[in-house]
């Protein structure tokens, strides 16, 4: 009896303990900055974006982002308004965009030491309703108990069904736009 | 006369160019919507927003947001649950009870005055909807509502 009892509380333990260590594995990031640029001979874009949710499981390396599209914010009207609207990334429809991905060089990363790693990230970046696969460098750096992700993603906006074929659009927006992510853990 | 005639169609030729020039000039510089400035489409508990998208996103989605951006300035009341900044240094403050699963996540406009606010606080913020609350799968988290451009209009300190 008193044996039952002892390994029903072992076993209480253990599942506890497991529990608990699930939860401190998982880095949240609700602190981040998404900005958006496009360059042209014309003109060249910018909008920022400071709603980004991220996550990473220290120990499988799965990262992942998640972007509300309406937070970009651009410098002119007009252009947000375009940007949100149906013919563009139609964001009343594909709120948010989202990056599922993992760290496939994490033996390299000690999320316990001080220092700066590069990681190399691979994953399914979702834009626009479309899912297409990426691989990107991120820089991780780890300071004590905060850990910060940089990492640049490049975008070629018509695999992700994002088109323009005509008018100021497709003179004034690059082929290939560049997001560059940055996301404070703790 | 065939001169006055020519001078007469000149002049509205001209006219009707600027205004044409300045109606174009206006729509590419237009200001963006001042939130604050603008009628609030609702007013609720900052419980009853997130609950709503808990239900049913898409129509919840379809309710609050707008194909432009310009989505529904809503007028929230709810507990303070946290306070941080973002890495613009705007205020960010989370509407939510204890307990729940998710609440509504209000950046603040500069130079709001919130050093007189503690959690447990109730306030009123007024603001612009960005994105619905639910959970996701591959965060392994509840997203909360998004709410920015927001002002304090309101508090109860507790």
């Amino acid at each position: 009896m008193k044996k039952t009892i002892l390994s029903i509380a072992i076993a209480g333990i253990l599942v506890l303990s497991s529990a608990f260590s699930l939860v401190g594995n998982k880095l949240v990031s609700k602190s981040g900055h998404v900005n958006f640029f496009s360059h042209t001979a014309v003109e060249d874009i910018s909008a920022d974006n400071y709603k980004l949710v991220s996550t990473i499981e220290t120990d499988t390396g799965k990262m992942v982002f998640s972007v509300p599209m309406q937070g970009f914010e651009f410098e002119k009207s007009l252009m947000q308004k375009h940007f949100n609207s149906s013919k563009f990334l139609n964001t009343k429809k594909f709120p948010k965009s989202k990056f599922v991905g993992n760290i496939t060089n994490l033996s390299d990363i000690d999320f316990e030491k001080d220092g700066t790693y590069t990681a190399n990230v691979s994953g399914e970046l979702t834009i626009h309703g479309v899912t297409k696969a990426i691989t990107e460098d991120a820089s991780i750096t780890v300071a004590g108990a905060k850990v910060t992700v940089d990492v640049e993603m490049s975008i070629t906006l018509a695999d992700y069904n994002i088109a323009f074929k005509k008018g100021k659009p497709s003179t004034n927006i690059a082929k290939t736009v560049v997001a560059k992510i940055k996301a404070e853990y703790n | 006369m065939k001169k006055k005639i020519l001078k007469r169609g000149l002049i509205v030729l001209i006219s009707g160019l600027v205004i044409v020039g300045g109606i174009i000039f206006y729509m590419f510089n237009q200001p963006h919507r001042d939130v604050q400035a603008t009628k609030a489409d609702y007013k609720m508990e900052a419980v009853q927003l997130v609950n709503e998208y808990l239900k049913n996103a898409e129509a919840s989605n379809e309710k609050y947001l707008d194909e432009e951006g310009e989505s529904k300035i809503i007028i929230v009341t709810g507990t303070i649950s946290e306070m941080s900044k973002d890495m613009n240094s705007q205020d960010v403050i989370l509407l939510k009870n204890e307990g729940d699963k998710a609440g509504v996540s209000c950046t603040l406009i500069k130079n709001e005055n919130i050093s007189n606010l503690k959690t447990g606080d109730i306030i009123t913020i007024k603001g612009v909807i960005r994105a619905g609350a639910g959970y996701d799968e591959d965060l392994e988290l509840y997203e909360d509502v998004i709410m920015e451009k927001c002002k304090i209009i309101k508090t109860i300190n507790n």
